[in-house]
């Protein structure tokens, strides 16, 4: 798995690519923790297009990234959720907690 | 079954295959030459009576028995060749409820279920909490994190080992008699957590069980063990359709036959009398 | 011919059986000192947890036990030392008698009683319970996870406790000084010191740790050969506290002759 980040206007866009699993989900919750939290970026979004799958660890991360976003009150979105994340969400209930969009230019022009 | 030694020997669906599998307690043998396949994604129950050795292939499938001869291969790897790496391995992804819980004690519910988590991964204390609470609320126990395995009932204990069990997010499954001791009512709930666990994670899961009523339930293919023999391997319809004697008992709860010598049983009885 | 068969067999047994206790010492240093290098950290929490449970709650019984111990042997040995007009001797006497031998014996008992038995009976009840099996399918080691913790704090927590005891030993045996063979607090002290030397202290010390590891593995090895039900584990627990107060004495007779032998 790898991890990007790259700025596009006030948003940070942060670009995974491979399977979040147990072993490397720490890494993510680290680049999350670190804009959110230590940085204070005002939108922060998570690009899964190239994830496949995604398991109850990383899922856990994201649901910390989200709840240290509310505190901060800066916003947390997802977009390109495969067929097989979005069912991991939404067997955990948490589709709707997330803001997840299609793609870039969604999540890009949410307000 | 030495060509079958070097490479997997089944088709290549199969999650566990299991070939000529013999084990043995002492100098008894249990299981006399098991063969069949698990596959992926399937929930996959094993019927028997007590003493059929069902659960002896269950304890040998997941490593705390040793087979006396025969192989097992799981995730196309043979366990007889193995190293001690590559089953610590495989079994960080196995999962395993055991009929009585089997919870620690001396933990809350939330560590049971952290326990693998904090002892195999580096993740932090904080992503941890947020995967126990998934995991509890996965099998209806959410809120019951901080309460001892002694303060829940025989129910809510099994969901909590099952809870303890899918931590690691498993590919395998394993439930040992998952409705044993619990009312009717109760196992029905395991049952439903069993077939909703299955369409949600697409686990594959093995069942051990003697209730044919769950087993009816849960299975998408069972095999009927008994006196450590297969006597019987298919869908739920074609088990209930066969015409196998052995096979109809089970179905149709028969008792066993009670065959008994007039004079025999007398002998029996009298044995070591006086005259 | 079925004696010989007898004593043979009982020979094995015994055998075995010490083997076994050695197998699972070693499996337990392996995970102290060998496993931490190979990416499986020492979890010193647990071990910490335990020395709790064996030393600093076991401190009440041990210092009330070691106290009166020592009051006795100023006791007996007044009876004897009087008839020759030497009752001072009994600050050395007793000082010696604890820290080479009454000190750690003592401890060892108490620490059977209290600890000893509890390993057997925990372990014993998780292999019913089938917690064991849990461990392994959860891919960790039984003895890692539960025996190591038991054996660091005991042979932690063995020695200070001996210490302790033989202190308060002394402190018994000042009771008798003071009353009634005319000592000073501070003159007992002095006769105490000036009556022991270190090898005195640290041949008990040797004593207490010896004790420690022989506990620790009965009790742990009764534990995981622990039957199906719950009777086993009273059966285990008995025989723990049997064999572990046979096997100190064993051991006890070893290294007091190791040490007279070798003028330690």
């Amino acid at each position: 798995m790898q991890i990007s980040t790259r700025q596009s206007g006030t948003s940070t866009i942060v670009d995974v690519v491979g399977d979040i699993d147990l072993y490397n989900s720490p890494e993510i919750r680290k680049v999350l923790l670190e804009n959110i939290r230590d940085k204070r970026v005002p939108r922060i979004i998570i690009n899964l297009k190239e994830v496949r799958y995604i398991d109850s660890s990383g899922v856990a991360s994201l649901v910390e990234g989200l709840k240290v976003s509310r505190n901060m009150s800066s916003r947390f979105i997802l977009f390109g959720l495969s067929p097989a994340a979005r069912e991991v969400l939404e067997l955990s209930r948490l589709i709707k907690v997330f803001e997840v969009y299609e793609n870039e230019d969604q999540a890009l022009a949410a307000t | 079954m030495s060509a079958a030694a070097q490479t997997t020997p089944a088709a290549n669906d199969a999650m566990i295959s299991i070939r000529d599998l013999r084990v043995s307690y002492g100098s008894r043998e249990i299981l006399h030459g098991i063969s069949f396949d698990i596959r992926r994604d399937e929930t996959m129950v094993i019927l028997g009576g007590s003493g059929s050795g069902k659960s002896t292939l269950l304890r040998t499938l997941v490593g705390l028995e040793k087979a006396s001869s025969g192989e097992i291969w799981i995730r196309g790897k043979n366990m007889a060749s193995a190293t001690a790496a590559d089953k610590e391995e495989l079994r960080k992804r196995l999962g395993m409820s055991f009929q009585g819980g089997a919870l620690f004690g001396s933990m809350t519910v939330g560590e049971n279920v952290a326990l693998p988590l904090r002892e195999h991964t580096q993740l932090d204390d904080d992503t941890i909490r947020i995967m126990v609470r998934l995991k509890l609320d996965q099998v209806g126990l959410s809120g019951f994190e901080n309460y001892k395995p002694s303060q829940l009932s025989g129910g809510m204990k099994k969901r909590a080992a099952v809870a303890r069990a899918i931590a690691m997010d498993p590919e395998i499954l394993f439930f040992d008699e998952p409705s044993a001791g619990l009312d009717p009512v109760i196992a029905a709930g395991i049952d439903n957590l069993i077939v909703k666990l299955k369409r949600a994670f697409r686990m594959t899961i093995v069942v051990v069980t003697h209730e044919m009523a769950s087993a009816f339930i849960i299975a998408d293919r069972m095999v009927l063990v008994d006196k450590g023999h297969i006597v019987a391997l298919g869908t739920p319809q074609e088990l209930q359709t066969s015409t196998h004697p052995r096979v109809r008992q089970f179905m149709d709860r028969i008792a066993e036959p009670e065959v008994h010598k007039e004079m025999d049983y007398l002998q029996m009885l009298t044995d070591g009398n006086e005259d | 011919m079925a004696t010989l068969d007898a004593i043979g067999r009982g020979t094995i047994d015994t055998f075995a059986y010490v083997g076994g206790l050695a197998r699972l010492a070693g499996r337990a240093a392996y995970y102290v000192f060998v496993a931490p290098f190979k990416g499986r950290p020492l979890r010193i929490e647990r071990a910490f947890h335990q020395g709790m449970a064996v030393g600093v709650e076991a401190l009440p019984i041990v210092s009330l036990i070691t106290f009166f111990v020592g009051l006795i042997l100023a006791l007996n040995g007044a009876y004897e030392l009087r008839k020759f007009g030497a009752l001072q001797f009994v600050a050395s006497a007793v000082a010696i008698s604890m820290t080479r031998e009454l000190g750690p014996l003592m401890t060892a008992i108490v620490v059977i009683g209290r600890s000893g038995s509890a390993f057997a009976a925990e372990i014993g009840t998780m292999k019913v319970t089938e917690e064991i099996d849990a461990l392994e399918t959860m891919a960790l080691h039984p003895i890692q996870f539960l025996v190591t913790p038991k054996f660091l704090a005991m042979l932690f927590m063995m020695p200070c406790l001996t210490i302790w005891a033989d202190f308060m030993g002394i402190c018994g045996g000042l009771i008798f000084g003071i009353t009634s063979a005319d000592f000073t607090v501070a003159g007992y002290f002095q006769a105490t010191l000036d009556a022991l030397y270190k090898r005195d202290i640290f041949t008990g010390l040797i004593k207490s740790v010896m004790f420690g590891i022989t506990i620790t593995a009965v009790g742990c090895y009764e534990g995981f050969s622990t039957g199906a039900g719950a009777e086993e584990v009273g059966r285990s627990t008995t025989s723990a506290v049997v064999m572990s107060i046979f096997l100190v004495i064993i051991v006890d007779v070893i290294f007091t002759a190791l040490f007279y032998f070798t003028g330690a």
